[in-house]
C-alpha cells in the first residue's frame, strides 16, 4: 500500500469492486446466452452473441481485478474527496422521489416540488426566485405540450395537467 | 456535373424555410453547448433528440447536424475567454488561446477561431460531396463480414482512445452490445433479457440511456464542484486579425483542415484527437516552438481547423457505409432509424435529397455560425455569466420531458434516470460511457452481421479472414488490442486518450 488513497486488496477498492461486478454481469450474460440457446457454428442461436460477450465481460474484469490486486487502487472514499459529495446525492435523492412520485401523482404535482427542491438544493437560489421558476417552468412546459404539440403528460390518480 | 446538380438539389432543399430554421435552431444550440462549460454536443442532441420526430426527417437530421458542429464552434469561445475548455474538442484551445485573451488579443483569437472553422468546415463539406458518392459505391460490395468487421474495428479505435484502462473501456463495449440486443432477436423472434416487461419487448430506448449516460450524469458531476469563471472583462476588439495573424495562421490552418478531415474519418476518430494532433504537428513545425503556451496564434489557428474538418469528416462513414465512427455519429444513427431510415451506402442513390439536403445544409450552417460567432460575440460572453444553479435543474426538467415526449412512456423515464445515476458512479469509478453507447448503438447491427456470416459461410470462421478488407480491419482492431500491452504503445494511447470519445 503506497498511501491511504490506493490500497491492494482490500476491501475499499474500488477497483476490485468494480472488476467484482463486471464478473457478476459477465457470468449473469454467460448463464442467460447458455438459457437461450447457442445454437451452432452454422446456425447461431438467439444466446450465441450473448454468451461470448458474456465470456470476454469476465476476461476483462478478471483483468481489471487483477490490475486492481497487483497495482492496487484508490479506495471509495478518495473519488470524492474533495468534492461537494452531497449535492449529487441530493439530486439524486429527488430524482428517484420523482420517479416514485410521477405516476400516483401526476407530472405537474411532481415536478413543481421536484424543481423547487433541486433549486434550493443544489446551490440554493433566493426563494422569491427559485418559486416562481419551480413553478411556472414546468406549468409553461405542460401547456406547451398540452395545448400546442397535443402530448399528454402523467395526470396521476387526482388527474391534474 | 452530376455533383452539381445533386449539389443543386441539395440547396433546394436546405434552403427551404422549415429547413433554414431547424439549421439556424441547430447552429444556435449547437454554439450555446459549446459555449457552456460542463455541457457538450453529446448531452445537447441527446437532449433534442426527441425533437426531431415532430418534423421531417430533413428537418430533423439538419438541426442534430448543426449542433454538432455549431459546438465545434462555440467551444472556442469559452477556451479563449474563460480558459475552460466549452467542449472536450476545445481543450488545446485554451493553451494559447486564452494567454492571447490575457495579453489583451482576445479579438483576434476569437478572430481565426472562426475563421479558421468556416475554412476547414467548408473545405469538409466539399471533401464529403466528392468521397462519399465514391465510398458508397465501393461499399455496396460490403458484405457482412466486412460490416462486422468494420464495426469491430470502430468500437476497438475508440475503446483505444478512450482515457483510462483500455479493459474498463472493452467492459463497456461488451455491456453496451448486451444492452444493444435486449429485445426480441431480430432473427428467431425469441425474448432476450426482457425479465418479463412488456416495456421492454422492443428493447431499451437509445434515448433514454444517452440522456441518462450524458445529460442527467453530467449534471451530477457537475454539482459535485463550484464552478469558478474567470471571464475576460476587456472590451473585445480587432475580431478581423491581421495580416500578419493571417500569416502566421494559413499554413496551420491549412494543415490542421486536412489533418482533421482524414483522422475524422477513421472509425473511433474525431474533433478531439484532431485538435491534440494538429496542436503537436504545429509545435513540431515551428521554427519557435517556444512561442507554444504563451499565445501562439498558430496553436489556435491549427487545432480549430482540423477540429471543425474532423467534424465535417465523421459525416463520412456514417452516410456511406451506416457505421457511426463516434458517440455523435451513433447519435445521428439514431435521428435516421427514429425516422425509419437507414444511412448507408444506398441512401445517396435512394433518398439523394435527404443527403445532399443535409450535407447543402451544413455550408449554410457554417455560414451562419460565421455571422453568430463574430458580430454576436458580446452575447455569448453574457451568456458564460448563467447561473449553473438554476440551468442545471432546468436541464434535469427537460431531460425528463424530452423522454417522457420521445416515448409517451413513464418507462423511459425510469430508465434514464437509472442510467443517470449508474452513470455517475461509472464516471467516478473511471468507467468512460461513450465505448458503451457506441456499442449499444452497433450491437445490434454487429450481431445481424456475425449471424449472417456464419451462415452464409457454413460456419466458416476464415471468412472474416479471407476477405481482404475485412482481414485489415480485423488486423488493425487486433494490432490495437495488443498495442497497450508494450509500454511504448501505452504511453502514446495515454497521450491521445479522449475525455468523452468523441
Amino acid at each position: 500500500m503506497s498511501n491511504d488513497s490506493d490500497v491492494k486488496l482490500r476491501l475499499n477498492n474500488s477497483e476490485l469492486w468494480g472488476g467484482l461486478i463486471g464478473l457478476a454481469l459477465g457470468g449473469f450474460v454467460i448463464w442467460s446466452g447458455l438459457k437461450l440457446k447457442l445454437g451452432t457454428v452454422n446456425d447461431p442461436g438467439s444466446g450465441f452473441v450473448l454468451f461470448y460477450t458474456g465470456i470476454l465481460m469476465c476476461l476483462f474484469a478478471a483483468s481489471i481485478m487483477a490490475a486492481a490486486v497487483t497495482e492496487g487502487g484508490p479506495t471509495f472514499g478518495s473519488r470524492w474527496v474533495d468534492t461537494r459529495w452531497t449535492k449529487p446525492l441530493l439530486v439524486i435523492v429527488c430524482l428517484i422521489a420523482f420517479s416514485f412520485a410521477l405516476n400516483p401523482l401526476g407530472f405537474l404535482l411532481s415536478s413543481i416540488p421536484m424543481m423547487l427542491l433541486l433549486l434550493r438544493l443544489i446551490d440554493p437560489v433566493r426563494w422569491q426566485l427559485a418559486i416562481p421558476i419551480a413553478a411556472l417552468v414546468p406549468l409553461g412546459m405542460w401547456w406547451v405540450l398540452k395545448r400546442l404539440l397535443l402530448i399528454q403528460l402523467p395526470s396521476g390518480i387526482f388527474e391534474i395537467g | 456535373m452530376e455533383t452539381l446538380i445533386n449539389v443543386a438539389h441539395g440547396f433546394g432543399v436546405a434552403l427551404q424555410p422549415v429547413n433554414l430554421i431547424y439549421c439556424f435552431i441547430g447552429v444556435f444550440i449547437g454554439t450555446l453547448v459549446g459555449v457552456l462549460p460542463g455541457i457538450g454536443p453529446i448531452s445537447a442532441m441527446s437532449l433534442l433528440l426527441p425533437i426531431t420526430l415532430s418534423g421531417t426527417p430533413e428537418s430533423g437530421i439538419i438541426m442534430m447536424a448543426g449542433i454538432y458542429y455549431g459546438s465545434m464552434y462555440g467551444g472556442s469561445t469559452t477556451s479563449i475567454l474563460v480558459n475552460i475548455p466549452g467542449e472536450a474538442a476545445s481543450v488545446v484551445t485554451c493553451i494559447d488561446g486564452h494567454q492571447m485573451a490575457k495579453q489583451g488579443r482576445a479579438g483576434p483569437a476569437l478572430g481565426i477561431s472562426a475563421f479558421g472553422s468556416f475554412f476547414a468546415g467548408t473545405f469538409a463539406l466539399v471533401a464529403l460531396m466528392l468521397v462519399a458518392p465514391k465510398l458508397a459505391s465501393v461499399a455496396i460490395a460490403f458484405g457482412p463480414a466486412e460490416y462486422f468487421s468494420l464495426m469491430v474495428l470502430g468500437l476497438v479505435v475508440l475503446t483505444f482512445l478512450t482515457q483510462g484502462s483500455m479493459a474498463k473501456a472493452l467492459l463497456m463495449a461488451c455491456i453496451g452490445v448486451v444492452l444493444g440486443v435486449i429485445g426480441l432477436d431480430s432473427i428467431t423472434a425469441q425474448p432476450r433479457l426482457t425479465f418479463g416487461r412488456v416495456e421492454l419487448i422492443d428493447g431499451i430506448g437509445l434515448v433514454p440511456v444517452v440522456m441518462g449516460l450524458f445529460g442527467i450524469a453530467e449534471v451530477l458531476l457537475n454539482t459535485e464542484q463550484v464552478i469558478k469563471r474567470d471571464v475576460i472583462n476587456t472590451k473585445i476588439t480587432h475580431l478581423l486579425p491581421s495580416k500578419a495573424d493571417w500569416k502566421a495562421s494559413a499554413g496551420p490552418m491549412t494543415r490542421g483542415t486536412i489533418l482533421g478531415f482524414f483522422l475524422g474519418i477513421l472509425p473511433g476518430g474525431g474533433a478531439v484527437i484532431s485538435s491534440f494532433a494538429s496542436y503537436a504537428l504545429e509545435k513540431r513545425l515551428s521554427k519557435t516552438p517556444e512561442r507554444f503556451g504563451r499565445g501562439a496564434i498558430e496553436g489556435v489557428a491549427g487545432p480549430e481547423a482540423a477540429n471543425n474538418a474532423a467534424a465535417g469528416g465523421a459525416f463520412i462513414p456514417l452516410m456511406t457505409l451506416g457505421i457511426p465512427p463516434n458517440v455523435v455519429m451513433a447519435l445521428l444513427l439514431g435521428a435516421f432509424v427514429i425516422h425509419g431510415l437507414q444511412p448507408g451506402p444506398l441512401m445517396i442513390t435512394q433518398n439523394p435529397g435527404l443527403f445532399w439536403g443535409i450535407v447543402a445544409s451544413m455550408y449554410i450552417g457554417n455560414l451562419m455560425l460565421l455571422v453568430l460567432n463574430l458580430p454576436m460575440i458580446g452575447m455569448w460572453v453574457q451568456l458564460l455569466k448563467l447561473p449553473y444553479n438554476i440551468l442545471f435543474p432546468l436541464i434535469i426538467l427537460f431531460t425528463i420531458i424530452g423522454v417522457y415526449c420521445s416515448s409517451n412512456n413513464v418507462f423511459d423515464v425510469y430508465v434514464m434516470i437509472a442510467f443517470g445515476i449508474i452513470g455517475y458512479f461509472m464516471r467516478k469509478l473511471g468507467y468512460e460511457p461513450a465505448p458503451l453507447v457506441l456499442a449499444f448503438v452497433l450491437g445490434p447491427m454487429l450481431e445481424n452481421n456475425l449471424r449472417k456470416s456464419l451462415i452464409l459461410s457454413q460456419g466458416d470462421l476464415m471468412t472474416f479472414i479471407e476477405r481482404p478488407i475485412s482481414a485489415v480491419c480485423l488486423a488493425f482492431a487486433v494490432m490495437l488490442l495488443v498495442g497497450p500491452l508494450l509500454p511504448a504503445l501505452r504511453k502514446k494511447r495515454e497521450m491521445v486518450a479522449l475525455d468523452e470519445g468523441v
